[in-house]
C-alpha cells in the first residue's frame, strides 16, 4: 500500500489539527496503532498514515475505582503490566495481544474468549476522547462505571475501524486479578460431543472464563475450558466440566491456562481466507459441521460462549472464494452476520470484506457523513460502503 | 385529531381533555399535556403514525409505563404521546440461544417471571421493575442494584426493531452478540426516545445464579459505610450488589416496610454475592470481616430466602417510603468515582442544610451512583421545588467536578438537559447532535430532551451550545 506521508502526533490537540488539515486538502487518512490488524477491511492507498504511537501511556488509574484511562497508543502488554503491579487486569484477551494497542482493539472491536464472562470491548469501555475531522476533540462517557448522560458514542466507536475519528484516549473498567486460573483440554471424535459438552459447560452454574472448540487439520475436535477466580470456584468449574466431558466420552487433559494458540488463530491465518461470523449461540455446532465439509476447510475455532466462529480456508482461489461465500450465507441463514476478516494479499480484489450490506446501512452512511463529511478517514473500512 | 382517528381508528387515539391529563406526568416532577395520545397495537400502527407526524411536523413522544425519573415521557413541546401499553407481548423465549424477543410494553419483572421456569432471568432490575417497561428500559438504559457485576440494559440488548421519525422501519442487530458495521443498537440504547420508537427488543437471558448470600451491615456513620465499600472492592471481591442507605432513609423504610434495619445506625449497607455455591461462604465471611474492621455495629446474614426478600423489600420500597417523611421528593442520580463517596456525601448533606431541606440517601454505592432524595412540600408554594432543584444542581455540579456524571441510570430527559454543559463541552454535544441528525433529521423525536434548549435553559449561563 503506497502511503505518502507518515505522521505521529504528539498529543490529542496535534492529532485533531492534522485531521482538520487533511480534511481541508481532501487527503485520505489511515490510522495505525501497532499495525497488527492492518488486514481488516478493503483498504486502498491513503495519502497519510497517522500513528498513535506517541499517544501512549496510562493517563489515570485509581485502583479502588476499578477504572483506567489510557492513551490510545498504549500497548495491551503495557496495560497488563501496569495493572498487574496493583493486582488488577483489563479483562480483554484479544488476538495479537502482545503488540496490539488499546485504540486498535477498540476501533476493531477485537475481543477474545473472555467476552461472555466479562463482557466485550463495548461493555468494558466507559469513556473516550476522539479527534474529529473538524479539528475538535469530542469526549463521550466519562470515568465512572455507570453513566447515561447523553448518547453512548463510545458504542459507536467500538468496531468503527477509524472511520469516524481518531480515538485518542479511552477509559475502561478493570478487575482484581483472580487468585487462581486453571483449565482443561478434551478431545472428541464427533463434533456433536464437543459442542454438546461446550454448551453444557457454558450453561453450568459454575461460570467459566472461556469455552472454545477447535478443529485442527488432523481432524479431531478439541474443547478448551478455562476458569479463573477463587480457588473453590475454579475447582468446582473444572470438576463440572470434567464430568460433562466424560459423559460424552471425551478424553480430558490439563490445559494449564494457556489459550494463546487458539486466541492467536487470526494471526496465523495469513494464506487463503479467514471467515469470521457471529452466530446465535445454539447455531455454532451446525455451522461448524457445514464448515468442515467444505473443500477448502483448513481449521476452525469457535468461541462457544459468545457464538463467534472463525474458519480458515486454504485451497485454489476459486474454491476459497466459493467456500467463503457459502460460509457467510450459512451465517445469514441462521440470522447471524459475518465478514472476510483476512485473506491472502492477492485475493483482496476478488474477495471483499463485506460482500453484503449490514442492517441499517443507510443510517451508518448518514452517521459517517455527519462525522467525516469529506470522507477522508479510512476509506475502504466501512461495512456499508 | 381527526386525521389521527381516520388513520388508526377511534380505539387507538385519545383526545379528550380528561384522558390527556393522565399522560401529562411521569415519575419525575415536570408535567406537560399532550395534544393527543396514540395506543398502537403493532409496528405498522407505529409506522403509520410516524409518517403522519412527519408529514404534519408533529413531535412524537414515546411512553412506556410512565415511571421515568427525568421527564423523558413528558411532551414538553406538545405533540403526540405514543403509549406502548398495548404492545406488551413476549414474542419468543429462545432458551437454546439465551434470548427473548419482546414488545416494548412488556413489564420488566414479567419477563424475568416468564423465563424463571427455564432457570433464566433478565438482569437489569430497576426499583420500578414491577411497573416499568422494557421499552422504557431501552430508552433510559436502565440499571438497578444488580448492575454492579452484571451491567445495565445496554449490556443485555442485542437487537431492536425501530420506527424512525419518517416512518421507516429498521431492524438492528439480532440474536447474535454483534452485527457488522457500526453498533447502532449500542448507540440507540439510552437515547431516551430521541432517535426513534422501539417496537421490538431482543434481550439476553442469563442463567440464574446457583446461590446467593445477602448481608445487611450497620455502621455508626456514612463515612465508615463508604470506606467499607472501597475496602471490599480492594480485597478483590466484586459483589453483585452494594446498596447504601442513610439514617433518614432507614427510618422511612422501617416505618413503611419493616425490613428490620436498625434505626440507630448512621449508615447501612446491603450487600449481595452470587454465583456458584462454592466460594460464596468464603466471600461472605471476608465481607463480614471487612465490615467489622470498619466498625460495623451489626452484620446480619439472611438465613432464608424470606429474610433476603425482606432485606431487599426495604431497599426496593425506599422511594415509595419517602411519603412517610415528606409529601414530595426530588431524586438526583449523580455518579462519582466510588472513592469519592465520603466527601461527596458530606457535600450532599451541606447542600440540604444550606437550602433548608432534608435529604435522604439510598443508592447504589458499589458503582458510585448516588440517589439523594431531596424532600420538599409543594403545598408551601413554588419556592419549595425551586429550592430542591437548586440543591440538586449543587449536588450534580459536585459530582461532575469529582469526575463523575449528572445521571447514572435515570436519564437526562427534560429535567437535566440544561445541565448537560456541566459535563460536556460544545464539541462533545456537537458530536451527539451528529448522531441525532442521522436518525432523526426532522427533529421530531422527543424534542426538548437531552440537549439544552435555548428557551428553557436561558437561566443557565453555561448553556450556549447551539448546533
Amino acid at each position: 500500500m503506497a502511503t505518502v506521508a507518515r505522521t505521529i502526533p504528539a498529543d490529542p490537540a496535534e492529532c485533531a489539527g492534522l485531521l482538520v488539515e487533511a480534511a481541508g486538502d481532501r487527503r485520505t487518512v489511515r490510522i495505525i496503532g501497532s499495525g497488527t490488524k492492518s488486514y481488516l477491511g478493503d483498504v486502498g492507498p491513503t495519502d497519510v498514515e497517522l500513528s498513535t504511537e506517541r499517544l501512549a501511556g496510562v493517563i489515570d488509574h485509581v485502583p479502588a475505582d476499578l477504572t483506567v484511562t489510557l492513551g490510545a497508543g498504549t500497548r495491551m502488554a503495557d496495560v497488563a503490566a501496569a495493572l498487574a503491579r496493583v493486582g488488577q487486569f483489563l479483562p480483554l484477551d484479544p488476538p495479537h495481544a502482545d503488540a496490539a494497542t488499546i485504540g486498535g482493539v477498540i476501533a476493531a472491536n477485537s475481543n477474545g474468549f473472555w467476552r461472555a464472562r466479562y463482557g466485550g470491548v463495548r461493555d468494558l469501555l466507559i469513556g473516550t476522547s476522539t479527534a474529529l475531522t473538524d479539528g475538535t476533540i469530542a469526549r463521550a462517557g466519562g470515568r465512572v462505571v455507570k453513566n447515561v448522560a447523553g448518547y453512548d458514542l463510545d458504542k459507536l466507536l467500538v468496531g468503527s475501524l477509524g472511520t469516524l475519528g481518531v480515538i485518542v484516549e479511552a477509559t475502561l473498567k478493570v478487575l482484581p486479578l483472580p487468585e487462581k486460573s486453571d483449565g482443561l483440554v478434551a478431545r472428541f471424535d464427533r463434533p456433536a460431543d464437543a459442542f454438546g459438552t461446550a454448551h453444557a459447560v457454558v450453561r453450568a452454574p459454575s461460570r467459566v472464563d472461556a469455552c472454545v472448540v477447535e478443529r485442527s487439520a488432523e481432524g479431531s475436535w478439541i474443547l478448551a475450558v478455562q476458569s479463573r477466580g477463587g480457588g473453590p470456584t475454579v475447582d468446582r468449574a473444572l470438576r463440572d466440566a470434567r464430568r460433562e466431558v466424560s459423559t460424552r466420552h471425551g478424553d480430558a487433559t490439563d490445559l494449564g491456562d494457556d489459550l494463546r494458540p487458539m486466541r492467536e488463530f487470526p494471526a496465523r491465518a495469513i494464506d487463503g481466507a479467514l471467515v469470521r461470523v457471529s452466530l446465535p449461540l445454539a447455531a455454532s455446532a451446525a455451522f461448524a459441521d457445514s464448515a468442515v465439509g467444505l473443500e477448502s476447510f483448513a481449521a476452525l475455532v469457535v468461541d462457544v460462549a459468545s457464538g463467534i466462529a472463525r474458519v480458515h480456508l486454504v485451497n485454489d482461489d476459486d474454491a476459497v472464494l466459493r467456500d467463503a461465500e457459502a460460509l457467510l450465507l450459512a451465517a445469514r441463514m441462521v440470522a447471524g452476520a459475518g465478514r472476510i476478516e483476512r485473506r491472502a494479499e492477492h485475493l483482496r480484489s476478488r474477495l471483499l470484506t463485506w460482500p453484503n450490506r449490514p442492517n441499517g446501512d443507510f443510517l451508518m452512511r448518514r452517521i459517517k457523513d455527519a462525522f467525516d463529511p469529506a470522507g477522508i478517514l479510512e476509506p475502504g473500512r466501512s461495512a456499508f460502503a | 385529531m381527526r386525521g389521527l382517528i381516520a388513520l388508526l381508528g377511534p380505539a387507538k387515539v385519545l383526545g379528550a381533555h380528561d384522558d390527556l391529563l393522565l399522560y401529562e406526568y411521569d415519575g419525575a416532577v415536570d408535567t406537560a399535556t399532550p395534544d393527543a395520545v396514540v395506543l398502537p397495537e403493532s409496528t405498522s400502527d407505529v409506522a403509520a403514525l410516524a409518517r403522519f407526524c412527519h408529514e404534519h411536523a408533529v413531535p412524537i413522544v414515546p411512553r412506556g409505563a410512565g415511571t421515568g425519573l427525568s421527564g423523558g415521557a413528558i411532551p414538553v413541546e406538545g405533540g403526540v404521546v405514543v403509549s406502548f401499553g398495548r404492545m406488551a407481548r413476549i414474542l419468543e423465549i429462545d432458551v437454546p440461544n439465551l434470548r427473548a424477543v419482546v414488545q416494548p410494553g412488556v413489564i420488566n419483572l414479567h419477563l424475568s417471571t416468564a423465563v424463571a421456569p427455564h432457570g433464566l432471568y433478565f438482569v437489569p432490575d430497576p426499583s420500578s421493575q414491577k411497573a416499568c417497561t422494557l421499552g422504557g428500559n431501552v430508552a433510559e438504559n436502565s440499571g438497578g442494584p444488580h448492575t454492579l457485576a452484571y451491567g445495565v440494559t445496554t449490556n443485555h440488548v442485542t437487537g431492536i426493531e425501530v420506527v424512525l421519525s419518517d416512518g421507516t422501519v429498521v431492524r438492528l442487530g439480532g440474536k447474535a452478540v454483534e452485527d457488522e458495521g457500526y453498533d447502532l443498537v449500542g448507540a440507540f440504547v439510552g437515547s431516551e426516545g430521541t432517535l426513534g420508537l422501539v417496537t421490538e427488543i431482543t434481550v439476553k437471558l442469563t442463567p440464574l445464579p446457583e446461590d446467593k448470600r445477602t448481608l445487611m451491615a450497620a455502621f455508626p456513620t456514612m463515612d465508615e459505610a463508604s470506606e467499607t465499600v472501597s475496602a471490599i472492592i480492594a480485597a478483590g471481591i466484586v459483589p453483585s450488589a452494594i446498596e447504601m442507605m442513610d439514617q433518614l432513609a432507614t427510618q422511612a423504610v422501617e416505618a413503611a416496610v419493616h425490613a428490620g434495619y436498625p434505626l440507630d445506625a448512621g449508615g447501612i449497607l446491603l450487600l449481595e454475592v452470587d454465583g456458584p455455591r462454592d466460594g460464596l461462604d468464603a466471600a461472605r465471611a471476608r465481607i463480614e470481616e471487612i465490615c467489622r474492621e470498619h466498625a460495623a455495629s451489626e452484620v446480619r446474614v439472611a438465613a432464608t430466602a424470606l429474610d433476603r426478600e425482606r432485606l431487599w423489600a426495604g431497599r426496593k420500597g425506599a422511594f415509595a417510603a419517602m411519603g412517610r417523611l415528606s409529601p414530595d421528593y426530588y431524586v438526583q442520580d449523580g455518579v462519582i468515582p466510588r472513592t469519592r463517596l465520603p466527601d461527596i456525601l458530606r457535600l450532599v448533606k451541606d447542600a440540604g442544610v444550606r437550602h433548608r431541606l432534608r435529604v435522604a440517601n439510598v443508592f447504589h454505592a458499589g458503582d458510585g451512583n448516588l440517589h439523594p432524595l431531596i424532600l420538599f412540600d409543594s403545598r408551601l408554594g413554588p419556592g419549595e421545588l425551586e429550592r430542591a432543584k437548586a440543591a440538586g444542581l449543587e449536588i450534580l455540579t459536585a459530582c461532575v467536578e469529582a469526575g463523575g456524571s449528572i445521571t447514572g441510570e435515570h436519564g437526562v430527559g427534560m429535567e437535566k438537559n440544561c445541565y448537560m454543559p456541566l459535563q460536556f463541552q460544545p464539541p462533545d454535544l456537537a458530536a451527539m447532535r451528529r448522531l441525532k441528525s442521522a436518525f432523526d433529521p426532522a427533529g421530531l423525536m422527543n424534542p426538548g430532551k437531552i440537549f439544552p434548549t435555548p428557551s428553557r435553559c436561558r437561566e443557565f449561563a453555561f448553556a450556549s451550545t447551539a448546533p
